[in-house]
Order: C-alpha cells, then sequence, then structure tokens
C-alpha cells in the first residue's frame, strides 16, 4: 500500500422522524451534496460511489439502483454492501487502498419502510428459529439478559447510558432526538422486551450521512484537514446463539485487537481520545466497553458511572448522542465513522471534544446478535 | 497500480429449479467446500469472506446470516465477512469486492460466495417490479423479461434481427449446458422446437429466457504470493470494472444498443490492455439471461459493429468450435440463481483460464472474460482473467 486513506469530507442530512415527503434517495442526494461541499469538490471529482443497507428493510428491491445515480454515481463504478455502512466504509477503504480508485463516496441511509421486527424474523430460517418468533429486539434483549444476569448489570446502570448519550445529542444540530432524559424517566418508559424499556432501545430514524475518502498523497493536495484511517478491521459471530457466549461481543473484541495492531494502540483507553459506539441498546454500549478492553468483563457499568465516558471524561462516548439519539438502521455504522472523523478534524459542531485519535464502531446486526458483524476503524486527525 | 490477484480454487453447485434436498447452508457448503478443496486450503487459511445474494428473491431475508457458519466465517475463526447486493451484477460484484479485499493489501487469501433460492419465490418478476418507481414505472410491469422484449424490439426494428436468430442463440446454449454438469437445463433442442414454444412477452418465447434456479457457488482469490504456491495455473485477474447507468427504463431511449456496457467495455480494456477483443479474448462467458442481450453484448463488446450481432450467431463463430466460443458453460440461459449467475461467469471463465473446464473445456484459452448485468438493465460488471499474471 503505497498512501494511506483519508477522510477529507463529511455530509449529513438534519435527521428526523419517519413520515415527510422525501423519497430515500432524495436524502442520499441531500447527504452527498453536502459532503462534496464539505471536500471542496464536485461529483466529477469521484470515481466509485458504495451504498449501504438490506434491500427487505428498505421496502424497495435493488435500492441502489436509485441511491446511487442520486449520491452522483452515474456512469460510475458502484457497488451496494448490504450490511451496516461501517463495513461499506471498510469497502470504501480497500477500494482507494488498492490504487485502482482515487476518489470514493461512501453513504449509509436510514429509511425502514418495512416492520424492522417482522423482517428480522422472516431472516431467521423457517424450521427452528423463526417459529420462536424472534427479531431484533427481542434477540438483543436475550442478550443483555445473560449480560445482567452473569455481571449483575442493573437497569439504573444501562440507563445511565441513555441519560448520557441523550444529553449529549443536545449539543448535534443533526441528531433525531434533542431533548435530554433523566433516570426517572428510563426507568419508568415501557416495556419493550425485559429488560429493554422504550428509552433503552434506539428509535428509527430518517436520513443519510455520506463520506469522501481519498489517499494521502490526493488529501495533502485537495486538503488543510483530514482524517487518517490507521486501522480498520471487522469480524463475523455464529448464526447458532444457542451456541454463543451472548454476555460478551466476541466480534467486536476479535475487530478490536486487530484494529488496534495495525494502528499501533497497545492502551486504547490512553491513546484513544473520543469514541463513537453503536449504542443498539444502551446496554450494548457498556458490553462495547469490556469487548474494547476499556474495562474488564462486567464492569462496562463503573465506567460509565465514574463519568469516563461523558463529554467531560477521559475518553468521551458518543460526543454525538449515538444511536439512542439517531438511528439510521444500516447507516448508523457510518454515521459513526462520520461523527468520529468529525470529532479528528475539530469540525464536530456543538459537540466537539479535545481530539486527535477516535475509534468508530459498527454492527451489522439485522437480527441482534444472530450471525452480527462488528466493525471498528481508528482514525487521526493530521493536525 | 493495485497489487496483483488470481483465482486460486472454484466450486459450483448442483443446480435445479427446487433444491429441496438441502436445506439453505448445505447447499452454500456444496459450494464453499469444493471451492476450498479446489484451491487446496483450509477455512483457517482464508483472511475474509464476501457473500452475494439478491435477498428479496429468497424465501429467507438476508441468508448471509443463517449461512455464515457455511461459509467458515463464524464461530471460533471470527471472520471478516461482508455482503454485496446489486441484482443481477450481484455475483459480478461479489468478485469485484473479493479482488478489492486482496488488492488493497489488507487481505491475502479471499473466499467469494454467492447464492439464491429463486424455487423458494413465487414468481421472480413480480419481485423485480418491486425495484422500479412505485409511482411512474410499476404499473407498467417494469422487470427484467418485459425490458428485455424492448430490447428485442428495437433491435430487430434497426437492424434486421429476426426471431430465428434469437433462437439460435437459445439452441446453441442448451447443446453447451449438455456438458456442463452443473448446469439447470440440460435439454437438446432444434430451433423449430425453440420456435414452437410459448410467446413469453413478445417477441420473447419460453426458449429464450432463463430458468429459475436453486443454487450457489464460490471462488477462492488470493494474493500473488499465495497464489503461485497454491495454483499450478492462477486465473489472473488482468482487468475489472463496473458501470450503473440511471435509473428510469424510460430515460434510456436507445434500447437497440447497450451503451453503458460499451462504456464499461472500453474502461476496462484500457485497464488490461487489449486492443482486439475478438483476437485477444480465447472465451467469453456472458450473462445471456435473455437470447437477445447476447447479441448486444457481442456488440456493446466490440466482437462485432453495431447491428452485426446476429451475423456471429449465424456464421457460428461463437460456437464451442467457433473463434471466440461464448458461454461454454450454456450460460444464464441454462442456469440462473440469480445473486450467484454473475459469480458462475467468473467461476466458469476461471476454470477455462485454469484449464478445468472438462466436457465444456475449450483448446488453448489463455484469456477469458467475464460479465453479468443486472437491475433493469442499468447494471454491468467485467472482469478479464488471464494465464500470465499482469
Amino acid at each position: 500500500m503505497s498512501s494511506k486513506v483519508c477522510i477529507v469530507g463529511v455530509g449529513q442530512t438534519h435527521h428526523r422522524g419517519p413520515g415527510g415527503d422525501l423519497a430515500y434517495y432524495e436524502f442520499a442526494f441531500e447527504a452527498a451534496r453536502a459532503a462534496l461541499e464539505d471536500a471542496g469538490l464536485t461529483k466529477g471529482d469521484i470515481d466509485t460511489v458504495l451504498a449501504s443497507g438490506w434491500d427487505v428493510l428498505d421496502g424497495r428491491t435493488i435500492s441502489d439502483m436509485h441511491l446511487v445515480p442520486a449520491a452522483g454515481g452515474y456512469l460510475k463504478d458502484s457497488a451496494k454492501v448490504a450490511d451496516d455502512g461501517i463495513l461499506t466504509f471498510a469497502y470504501g477503504y480497500m477500494r482507494i487502498a488498492s490504487g485502482a480508485f482515487d476518489t470514493a463516496l461512501v453513504m449509509g441511509h436510514g429509511h425502514a419502510e418495512a416492520p424492522t421486527e417482522l423482517v428480522s424474523n422472516v431472516a431467521l430460517d423457517p424450521f427452528f428459529y423463526r417459529p420462536l418468533g424472534v427479531g431484533v429486539t427481542s434477540s438483543l434483549a436475550l442478550q443483555v439478559c445473560a449480560y445482567a444476569a452473569r455481571h449483575g448489570v442493573s437497569e439504573e446502570q444501562a440507563a445511565g447510558v441513555v441519560v448520557k448519550n441523550r444529553r449529549h445529542g443536545v449539543g448535534n444540530p443533526y441528531a433525531h432526538l434533542r431533548s435530554p432524559v433523566t433516570r426517572d424517566e428510563v426507568l419508568a418508559s415501557g416495556p419493550i422486551a425485559w429488560p429493554l424499556r422504550e428509552l433503552d432501545c434506539r428509535p428509527q430514524s430518517v436520513g443519510a450521512v455520506a463520506l469522501i475518502l481519498t489517499s494521502e498523497d490526493r488529501a495533502k493536495r485537495i486538503s488543510s484537514r483530514w482524517a487518517t484511517v490507521e486501522g480498520i478491521a471487522w469480524a463475523a459471530e455464529s448464526y447458532y446463539i444457542g451456541a454463543s457466549e451472548l454476555w460478551r461481543l466476541g466480534g467486536l473484541s476479535v475487530a478490536a485487537q486487530q484494529a488496534y495492531r495495525m494502528a499501533g494502540i497497545s492502551d486504547p483507553l490512553a491513546q484513544l481520545d473520543v469514541a463513537e459506539l453503536h449504542d443498539i441498546t444502551s446496554y450494548h454500549e457498556l458490553m462495547a466497553y469490556e469487548a474494547l478492553g476499556w474495562a474488564q468483563e462486567g464492569a462496562g457499568g463503573r465506567l460509565l458511572e465514574e463519568g469516563a465516558t461523558s463529554m467531560e471524561g477521559r475518553l468521551p462516548v458518543n460526543p454525538s448522542g449515538g444511536a439512542l439519539s439517531t438511528n439510521l438502521d444500516a447507516g448508523t455504522g457510518l454515521a459513526r465513522v462520520a461523527e468520529a472523523a468529525l470529532q479528528v478534524m475539530g469540525r464536530a459542531e456543538g459537540h466537539q471534544v479535545e481530539a486527535r485519535t477516535a475509534l468508530a464502531h459498527g454492527v451489522s446486526a439485522l437480527i441482534g446478535p444472530i450471525a452480527e458483524t462488528h466493525g471498528v476503524a481508528i482514525l487521526r486527525g493530521n493536525e | 497500480m493495485p497489487r496483483r490477484v488470481a483465482i486460486v480454487g472454484v466450486g459450483l453447485t448442483r443446480c435445479s429449479s427446487w433444491r429441496r434436498d438441502v436445506l439453505y447452508p448445505e447447499l452454500v457448503y456444496e459450494a464453499t467446500s469444493a471451492a476450498l478443496q479446489d484451491a487446496g486450503v483450509t477455512p483457517n487459511d482464508v483472511d475474509a469472506v464476501v457473500y452475494g445474494s439478491m435477498d428479496p428473491f429468497d424465501g429467507v431475508n438476508a441468508p448471509e446470516k443463517w449461512n455464515v457458519d457455511a461459509c467458515a466465517a463464524a464461530g471460533m475463526l471470527s471472520k471478516p465477512y461482508l455482503k454485496i447486493s446489486t441484482g443481477g451484477t450481484t455475483g459480478g460484484s461479489t468478485a469485484l469486492a473479493a479482488y478489492y479485499h486482496v488488492a488493497s493489501g489488507l487481505h491475502d487469501v479471499v473466499l467469494a460466495v454467492a447464492s439464491q433460492r429463486v424455487g423458494e419465490n413465487l414468481e421472480a418478476q413480480l419481485v423485480l417490479n418491486t425495484a422500479v418507481d412505485p409511482v411512474y414505472e410499476r404499473g407498467f410491469g417494469v422487470g427484467a423479461i418485459t425490458v428485455a422484449a424492448i430490447q428485442a424490439c428495437s433491435h430487430m426494428h434497426a437492424y434486421g434481427t429476426t426471431e430465428e436468430d434469437i433462437a439460435l442463440v437459445s439452441v446453441r446454449n442448451h447443446a453447451n449446458a449438455l456438458n456442463n454438469p452443473y448446469a439447470h437445463l440440460r435439454v437438446k433442442f432444434s430451433v423449430q422446437d425453440a420456435l414452437a414454444s410459448a410467446m413469453l412477452s413478445w417477441p420473447l418465447r419460453l426458449s429464450d429466457c432463463c430458468p429459475s434456479s436453486d443454487g450457489a457457488c464460490a471462488i477462492v482469490f488470493a494474493s500473488e504470493e499465495r497464489a503461485r504456491k497454491l495454483a499450478q495455473q492462477p486465473a489472473w485477474i488482468r482487468g475489472a470494472g463496473q458501470i450503473t447507468d440511471n435509473y428510469f427504463t424510460g430515460d434510456r431511449p436507445w434500447y437497440e444498443d447497450w451503451d453503458s456496457l460499451a462504456m464499461l467495455a472500453r474502461r476496462v480494456y484500457r485497464l488490461a490492455k487489449i486492443d482486439d477483443p475478438m483476437r485477444e479474448f480465447d472465451v467469453a462467458e456472458l450473462y445471456n439471461a435473455f437470447t437477445i442481450q447476447e447479441i448486444l453484448e457481442y456488440e456493446a463488446l466490440g466482437f462485432c459493429e453495431k447491428g452485426k450481432g446476429a451475423e456471429l450467431v449465424r456464421q457460428g463463430v461463437t460456437a464451442m468450435d467457433g473463434r471466440l466460443p461464448v458461454c461454454p458453460s450454456g450460460g444464464v440461459l441454462s442456469n440462473n440463481p440469480i445473486g450467484a449467475s454473475g459469480l458462475i461467469r467468473v467461476a466458469e471463465a476461471a476454470l477455462q483460464v485454469m484449464g478445468k473446464a472438462d466436457q465444456r473445456q475449450v483448446p488453448d484459452v489463455k484469456t477469458a472474460l467475464a460479465h453479468s448485468w443486472g437491475a433493469t438493465i442499468g447494471f454491468h460488471t467485467l472482469m478479464i482473467l488471464d494465464q500470465k499474471a499482469p
């Protein structure tokens, strides 16, 4: 590899709740245009466009037919990663790193037109799992039960994650939910799948996010401020959750170790300045602390209670408000990368922390922990 | 300049209208285990897996989830696993993704897997119709066969191609499929039989259309260092690419020519330094889901001038004993597990280059071309494979 891969532009929509009169490719257009403007480029400068998401969630077969041309990909080399957007980012990284392309636009969107519980249930085999009625939220709840029971994690500790991320989200002008909540409000919110309550779970948001990737050589020519990709890795977990250690995020541990090694990180808690994690539920943020090697197994809650991961702490987590404030479905992992890039570029308006090195995490959890894939990217600012 | 990448192993499954004898993971395992065995590697040697399928054509959403263990990507292995969906080009896009996994330097040995169980589908054309705009085009019944019928009408009108010409394409492909144990349709018939088959979407008859198939395919891609150790004759990737045309069917007025494919071919030929495709290719595996498309593909790919595609068919230039055999496998006309069909084209081209195509082997293949199209004919992929490293 001759040159590192850099992020030189970030664009996103003002994310919002379902409804409204825009088609999903209109959101893609808005985000792509914002990313190009941010990078000071025009669509003619882009060689390749990569989209994200599962057709079955979009309610539209071959959704990239619309997404790619809307994002400036007409007559260009494109593909769709039918997975979480952090894996689309990984593919964009590989396309640039190969030297075959100079500049890539990578996008993710949230616009679920299909009921996610039903779509995820039908992603299960029809013989053993599907008749159990599990879907994405109920399988996440099974995982949370296993985690909470094994380590005595309390509902109050999980509620602390919601309070933190919703407070952070207030400062992010692009977030969907921009109102703080109290611990009591979280604990009083309605049950969804025990022990998950309404506010422990992510909302349903619509919007899109786009990133412009290029080589370091080109970044130096066209930009003054960029984020370099120092580490990237992703790892899959088994379909058979009955045989899995549900209380830990094994795929995330593997991906994190590989990404740390690539980026030369031996003490993540000391070397990372900020992290954007895919908090698919409040409990999952605590599990992620542990899988990322920041806390002993079962001690994620203590890290939170010490305030280490709040805006003022030693390693702020989700200054953007995370997925608990904005859930773009398959776009969520890419939004984490976008937010991490904004932080190390010093451009996270309203929610900036002091940061040179950032970690972004995304998870391909269409059916919760069942065959999920975790991705980790480590970014560093050029200044 | 990307680093060199080669194909070192291929695995195909038996295909049929409904593989009731196997569960989905078993079908996928049939392909992945055969590919690993062909390459002489174990699951531990594989650094990453790319999976391709077109979910809406299956009876299970996101089948990569159920099949992750059959790809040896999960469990204790915890491998990088990434899923691709791009309509009919899914298999071609999956091969491209595997190529970039290795070309980037991030991975050395990568398994590309693609599958489809169209047999679980009530009617693939109804599913494809949900791809097009619900306000402007869905009500017109736009799908693959209707768009291909427009291509056929336009080509016949502009260039005088006849129903007999497209029947010849069908007969040749089905005769080739008799040599391919992995093809779904393996039936011998004549031009008269073809012309007597049922009219589906004028002027396309049953014999002009691909079947709906269950099947899977897997390919092992490797870096130069690993490829030279793993295979006596690797199939080197000499050039590859994809192109995305516009979205609305009505915004593409020239259906007699496939301009997006011609544009992609020019780009990929430049990368691969191909000047005269007719002379430099020894075999081509084209995505001929409908007979007429093979003729348009000849023209767009520069095998002949515009409007002269049918002449190549009539003269037997693309027959097994012709100058440039097209689809020795029987093509998509003989076998169409949709999301896997593009990867099967790459696999068949690789087998030809590696000299391992058995009964369907074309003698002395040095360079081969693999193509796929997708969406409502808006996507194409190309991959050029060669005996010599680029």
